[in-house]
Order: structure tokens, then sequence, then C-alpha cells
């Protein structure tokens, strides 16, 4: 992508000033999205994203620039804006190169770039079509296929040239249902670290079918009720909760600045010892995992909390540097426009021993959140708010009406205090994360799990 | 390769290839970000971007395609990738190129006062800032997002019918959350501000707003979840109004996905509420002489007095509709295609200040913060179920903040229940404004 003479010169550019470390982020991008809507497809758009990051460190302080201007003479210049905030005496013996392509750990069949468009927009009728025939009252359907190809180099004074392609396919279907009155959406967004096999295979019966009939349930659900509730959380994006809510608070971003509610609490009870909590990146294909981060690190499973003791944090190198700690292949971003940092793969709450079936008999009165939507989280204070694309009344242990337009709020630390039964049938849900690095792909998880009071917004009185 | 010169070998090229009527869309900027954290530069960013945008009629059809790398393997690139997207394309309706009008507005809606601040000054004033956070009130324990932004992009636009248009933007902003604690509570408060001319910054008035606004959500009341008449602070209001702007897109109508589908010359709002969009105002995040099409912008009212007047339209978009294009054609950047969007759109303010309208009120809720808007609300039915901060106000006085609670409505209901528009039209970091509202009354649930 750059050859490694032009790549050495910029990394002694940056470090002109005496930082201790450089890095050069290389990225050539090719992405396609399409939309499909009434029937028809009618946004079709191609891409290319090119940059270069180059970042310095000078013990715990960091800079950062990018450019699009990949001559000799943008780069260097791009390394002496860094070098320019830097204000070091290191004298760096920048080591020589060792090229190395990452080990593939996800296997790609058919790289998108080398698929006809005609072949993307078939897949996308299909589902359509599945979504459009489900029911009398769905009245539109928007399908949209997203692929990209992300080649990188990363580099560094240490001695890394690491290259590797990202792939990455995602398919997300809205359903509208109305009547008279009202329109409601269900949504269904499967992704995976997969090339067009990914759509081929994938099992539009099952995902254009839900994304239409969870429309349908909540046009002809009631307004549902507020207050406190024992909710139960069914499994794959219901996950969400947690990724916000304490994922974010295990990453070293928040924690070696002690902004986290879980800093310095390693070998402390921090949830109740039915949990236990884990980031993969290694997990074969799916939409969070890498087969190298950002920073040029290996992924690997890291146990962050085991039966409810806080066992570690998510470490990128500069935060691992300020907390003593190695990092855990955990350094992302979305693209040469931002630093990477410590960010989240696939993050899952593993399975327990309940049944999905045990859980809801065992609850006399309170929802159950069969899919989440999105929410989002204050750092600082750990509240957040969800909420919940699906929902119904729980009455003597069964399901009973669904309800629509509920929202949950909370405290996260707090919530994961109150899990109290955890199922056995885990599930993984595609999302996209946006934080300090960027928008990155990521998986939540989790089993059905039940939490015994959250409270819950909706727009009628208690039932 | 220079725009130019890639414009013309691209012009050239498609033109080769069958492409009808081409345009290049042109966009480089110039970013500085920096963020302090407890006296120290936390994060020091600088960025010199480039993009340009194709797009070209081929069989009836608008492909589109984008590169950051300007170089000939990109020329091949865009091209083929602009004719393949054209090919699997089925819009009935379709974009056309834009020769241009004869007049656009003489305004410029850059700063060089601005853009000629150096970066030691602006990290100067951001750890003065720093300093006077800390020392207004011993409570404050951290802060967080402490940022500053600068950003100037130049813009440029070319099609094979002749047009050429350029544009050139600047704007600086800081925020910062900041973080106080009082007996093992922790609280927090943001505070944006957009800078229009550097000389008047003030790090100590600065620093008390952000302090005081933090220090607002200490020690909340007990309060009873029931319906309550509420003032929904500007900034609120605004990222609410923010939230619903779509909705009076004529795109989005015509996708079935707006209410306000088939309500133009209709009543959808109490008779106090006027909606405007005013392109030309200086300082403002969505000014412009010219929209996404090329098409000279205008300044409109969308809301007069209650009635629907307009819907947002660019050329496609006013064609099926059969009226003339309101001048919102849009584009996020060079990675997107056209669509439809508000210059600065805003609820025109009116005579009550926000101290007013609290003090009018015998009991309810000032809500001064809304989060999970991209998640809590269904944009198409206007219902929204909202986490929310506050305070509580009896007998004209804010007795204290609330707990975190929901609040849940209606939007569209909403605008006809505006019991008072307030004075205090503000737009933050954003190119839609609004006034506090007083509204008649929303179910508060606390937590």
């Amino acid at each position: 992508m750059l050859n490694q003479a032009l790549v050495q010169d910029v990394i002694h550019e940056a470090l002109t000033t005496g930082g201790d470390f450089a890095e050069v982020f290389v990225e050539d991008t090719f992405k396609d999205s399409l939309l499909l809507q009434g029937g028809r497809i009618d946004k079709s758009l191609s891409g290319r994203d090119f940059g270069v990051g180059i970042r310095v460190y000078n013990g715990f302080h960091s800079a950062y620039t990018y450019t699009t201007d990949f001559s000799r003479e943008g780069l260097l210049k791009t390394a002496r804006h860094a070098a320019q905030a830097i204000n070091g005496n290191t004298q760096v013996n920048v080591q020589p190169f060792q090229h190395e392509q990452a080990p593939v750990i996800h296997e790609i069949n058919q790289l998108p770039q080398s698929v006809e468009k005609a072949r993307k927009v078939n897949v996308m009728k299909n589902a359509a079509d599945i979504a459009g025939n489900y029911h009398d009252s769905i009245s539109q359907v928007r399908v949209n296929l997203l692929d990209e190809e992300q080649n990188v180099l990363i580099a560094n004074s240490d001695g890394k040239f690491v290259e590797d392609k990202r792939v990455h396919s995602r398919m997300s279907i809205a359903a509208i249902a109305s009547n008279e009155h009202d329109m409601e959406t269900g949504f269904y967004g499967p992704g995976a670290v997969q090339g067009f096999e990914f759509f081929e295979n994938l099992d539009l019966n099952h995902y254009a079918k839900e994304a239409a009939r969870i429309a349908v349930t909540n046009l002809g659900a009631d307004p549902c009720p507020s207050g406190k509730f024992p909710v139960i959380i069914d499994n794959e994006f219901g996950g969400v909760i947690f990724h916000e809510a304490c994922g974010h608070g295990l990453e070293a971003t928040s924690v070696a600045k002690g902004k986290s509610a879980f800093a310095n609490k390693v070998g402390e009870q921090v949830a109740p010892d039915i949990v236990t909590y884990i980031d993969d990146g290694t997990i074969p294909n799916e939409w969070g995992s890498i087969n190298v981060d950002d920073e040029g690190n290996k992924p690997q499973k890291n146990v962050l909390i085991e039966n409810g003791i806080l066992k570690g944090y998510l470490v990128d190198q500069l935060n691992g540097r300020i907390m003593d700690t190695e990092p855990t292949g955990s350094g992302r971003r979305e693209s040469y426009r931002y630093a990477p940092t410590s960010r989240m793969t696939n993050t899952y709450i593993a399975p327990g021993e309940s049944t999905p079936e045990e859980i809801i008999a065992n609850t006399e009165h309170g929802i159950y959140a069969r899919y989440m939507g999105g929410g989002s989280v204050n750092p600082a204070t750990g509240d957040y708010n969800f909420a919940i694309n699906e929902a119904y009344l729980v009455k003597n242990g069964k399901i009973d009406k669904p309800v629509r337009g509920a929202t949950l709020i909370g405290n996260g630390p707090k919530t994961l205090q109150t899990v109290d039964m955890v199922g056995n049938n885990l599930g993984h849900g595609a999302g996209m994360c946006g934080s300090l690095s960027g928008s990155i792909p990521v998986n939540v998880g989790q089993p059905t799990l039940r939490v015994s009071e959250i409270t819950v917004g909706g727009r009628k009185e208690d039932a | 390769m220079n725009v130019l010169e890639f414009k013309d070998e691209l012009f050239q090229k498609g033109s080769e290839k069958g492409f009808k009527d081409m345009e290049l869309y042109y966009e480089k900027s110039d970013q500085f970000v920096c963020a302090i954290d407890k006296g120290e530069v936390d994060q020091f960013t600088t960025a010199e971007v480039t993009g340009v945008s194709f797009r070209g009629v081929y069989a009836d059809q608008m492909g589109y395609a984008y590169t950051e790398k300007l170089d000939e393997s990109s020329i091949e690139f865009l091209i083929e990738n602009a004719l393949e997207n054209a090919s699997v394309l089925e819009s009935e309706d379709v974009e056309e190129i834009y020769e241009g009008d004869s007049n656009y507005k003489d305004i410029s809606f850059s700063s060089e006062a601005l853009k000629s601040v150096t970066t030691e000054e602006k990290i100067n004033f951001m750890k003065e800032l720093d300093k006077e956070i800390y020392a207004t009130d011993e409570r404050v324990v951290a802060t967080n997002f402490f940022t500053m932004q600068s950003v100037d992009v130049q813009k440029a636009m070319y099609n094979s019918k002749g047009l050429s248009l350029e544009d050139d933007q600047n704007y600086l902003v800081y925020m910062v959350i900041v973080i106080v604690e009082e007996n093992d509570v922790t609280k927090s408060g943001v505070h944006i501000e957009v800078v229009s001319d550097w000389g008047k910054v003030n790090a100590k008035e600065s620093a008390h707003k952000a302090v005081q606004e933090a220090v607002s959500y200490l020690n909340p009341l007990e309060t009873d979840d029931k319906f309550y008449p509420v003032i929904l602070r500007q900034d609120a209001a605004r990222s609410l109004l923010d939230t619903f702007v779509t909705t009076f897109s004529a795109e989005t109508a015509q996708q079935g996905m707006s209410k306000l589908k088939e309500k133009v010359g209709s009543k959808i709002a109490g008779d106090n509420i006027n909606l405007v969009d005013d392109p030309f105002m200086k300082n403002r995040m969505g000014s412009r002489t010219f929209d996404a099409e090329g098409v000279a912008t205008e300044k409109l009212n969308v809301v007069e007095n209650g009635t629907l007047t307009t819907l947002l339209h660019n050329r496609k978009t006013a064609k099926k509709d059969g009226v003339k294009t309101t001048g919102h054609a849009s584009k996020a950047s060079y990675k997107g295609t056209v669509n439809v969007a508000p210059s600065n759109f805003y609820i025109e303010p009116g005579s009550q200040s926000y101290e007013e309208l609290v003090q009018g009120m015998d009991e309810g809720i000032v809500v001064t913060n809304l989060q999970g808007l991209h998640s809590g609300v269904n944009a198409i039915s206007g219902d929204f179920s909202l986490a929310a901060n506050g305070y509580y106000v009896k007998g004209g006085e804010i007795q204290g903040p609330t707990n975190l609670m929901t609040i849940a409505g209606n939007f569209f209901e909403l605008l006809n229940e505006v019991n008072e528009v307030g004075s205090d039209l503000e737009f933050g970091p954003s190119n839609v404004g609004a006034p506090s509202l007083l509204l008649k009354g929303l179910s508060v649930t606390f937590e």
C-alpha cells in the first residue's frame, strides 16, 4: 500500500521532536451500499476511502494526524504536524520492519468487490418479498445491503509492519406495518465478517419474517405501562444493555482515568455469581471479530467478569502504558480518521442454567423484552436508556399481550447487581458501536436473562 | 493530480463510456481537535482530507461513486462503479444534473478572523477554562469530552452543463461535560459554545455556566409520577425538533414515512407556532447560498400560524409533486447521495423569557435535556418515550432537580399543545434551533 522505505521515513519524521513511539496506519477501503424500498432499488453507492493516520507517543501523551494526501511531501508534512505537538527527549532506535500478513482467523470465500451488484440486488429482492408478503398491513419494506473490504497496513517504530484485509457484510431489513391511525416498524440487521457467501447463506425466511412480524405485533399493541418491573431480556441483541451499561465501563479508555465505576475493582464482586462477561474477537466470522487489531496486536478471548468477580479490562497500547498492563488485542478504530483506543469486539454474558421457559414461568408480573432497540449511557454516572422494539406483559408466569413504546432507564452497575436469572440459550446480535475512535462493528450477546427491577417508561399509567 | 485535471479526465472518460450529464463534487477540510484533561492536553489531532463524489446520468438513472484518492486508478473506479450502480437502479423519478440559476446570494459564511486563531491560542484558552472549571466549585471532580474543534471546509461543484460553484465555511466550537460529586452521588452537565467572535470568548463565564449546569442536578427531590405541565428548555426543545425534522422533508413524505404527507395547506400546529428555514444566517451550521444540486437557496416559511405551507424539496421531489424546488437538496458529505435536508430550521421565538415561563408555572417540570433520541422515538407516528433530566417547579420557582425521568408523548400532538413559546431561540452546534416551550403537559415517570 505504501513502500517500506517511505513508511520508515515518515516514522523518523514523526519522532524528530523526541517522541518515544510512532505508528503509521494506512487504509484503502472499498464500500458498497444499496437500498431497496417500495420494491425498487432506490440507491446504490460505491466508495473508496483512502487515508493515512500518524500517531506519536511521548510517555502518556500522544498526538494524531491524518491525511488523504499520499504524496511523499504530504505524508512528511503530516508527520511533522504530529511531531509539533510533542515535546520529548527520547532518542528512539527505530527497528527494521518485520513484514507480516495477519494470520487469517476468519476465512472469506467471495470478496464483495468481485461480485456483480445484480447478484446483491437479487438477495435484497428476496428479503423484501418475504417481508412484504408476511401480512396485509405491511405497507413498506426497506432493505439495506452493505459490504466493505478494508485493506490496512499498520507499521510502527518497534518494527511492526502488518497487513490485513477485513471484510464485512450486513443486511438490514425494516418493515412498516400501518392501519388508519398508526405506523409501526420492525427491524432485523444480521451481519458477519464474511464475503458475499454471507448473503447467499442467510436465512431470509427467518430474518425478513421476523422484521415484518415485529411491525405487525407493534401495530396491534397497547401503549406500555410505566413503573418499576422485573424485566426479562431475551437473547442475542438483548445484550446491548450490558454492552452499554457495563462493557464501556470495562474499556481502558475510561478505566485508566478512573472514570469508570469498575476502576480499581479487579478481584472484587461486581455482579451476582451467575454472571460471567466475556469479550472474544476470535469467534470465527462473527460481526465483531478481527484477525488483528488496529495496533497490530492479535485478538484474544478476554474474560472480564467471572462468576461475578471482576477479572480484567479491555486494554489498548497507550492506556496499557498508563495502567502498566499488557494490551489485550482491543485497540480498534473506525478508519484512518481516528486514533485507536480500547474497544469491544464480540461481548457477551456466558450461558447459565435456566431455560427461557423457567425464567418466564418464575415471573409473576413483569415485562418481557423480546427485541431490544438502541440506547445510550452517560459514562460518568452509568445512567442508561434503551428502547424495546418488541415487548410483552408477563402475568402469572405467562407471556401476555404485546405493548409498544417502552423504554428502560436505570444505572448500569446497579442493573448488573440485580440480574437474578441467567438462561442457557446464548445468542449474538450485530450492531454498530460509536465511541471515541468512531463507529465500529461489534456483537452484543447474552442468553435470556432476568433483572429483578428496572424502571420502564411508557405512555400508559401503571397497569 | 489537482481537482480540475481530475475532473477534465473524468468527464472525458465518462462521456466515452456513455454517461450523458455528469457532476463532480469536491470537498477539502482542514481540521483541528484538542482535548484537555486535568490541565494537560489529552488529545491532539490535525487533519487534511480531500474527497470527491462523481454522479452521472447513464441509461436514464443517476449513478454515484466517491473516492478519497485522487489518482488514475480512482478515475476508473468512479466510472465503472457509477455505471454499474446506475444499471441496477430502478428509481421512477430520475435525478437530473442542473445547469444552475442566474443569481446566487452574495454572502460569505467564512470568517478570516476565526481562521487566524493559532493552535497555541486555542490550547491556552482551553487550559484557562480547565482551571476556571475546577476553581468555580469544589464539588467538581472531573471533566469529560472536554474538546475544542475547528473546521474549515471548502466545497466546489462542477458539472458538464457548465455550472461551477464554490463555497468556503469555517467554525470553531468547544464543549465540556463537567462531573460533580456530593455525598457520593455523581452528576454531570454539558456545556457547548459555538464561537463566532474569538475576541469575546470568556473562560470564566463559560466555566461558570458549565459548572452551574452540572451542580444544578445534585440532591434530587422525590417527586410523584404523574401528568405535569412541562417546560422544554430551549436545548431540549431543539433536540426534539431535530429528531423529527425529517418529517418535513418531501422525500420522507413521498416514501410514505411522514405523517405530514398530504398535509400541506392544513393546520398541523397551534396558532402560536411558526417554523422557518433560513439559509443566510451568519455563524450557523446550515448556512448556504446553493444547495447540493446547485440551486440558489431562499428563506422559507414552512409553518405559518400553525398551517403547513410547504414541505422541503429538492428538484426530484418537487418534480414529483408538481411544485418548484425549495432549494433543500442536501448531501451529508461527498460520501452521500443527494437527499433533502433543511438549511437553518427553527421555531420562531415568542415573547416570554425562560425565567418568565418558570415564574408563570404553578406546579410542573422543566426538562433540560433528552437522551435516547436515536432509539426512543418513532419518527413516523411521532410517539416518543425518552430519558430526561430536569427540575421540579412549584409556585413559579425551581425547587431543585428531579431524579432521572422518562417523558412520553407524541410530537404531532405536542405541536398543538404549546401554551407559550419562549423568546430564547438557540441553535447550539446544529442547524436546528428552538426557544423554550411551555407545554400543556406530558406523562412523567421518575426513576
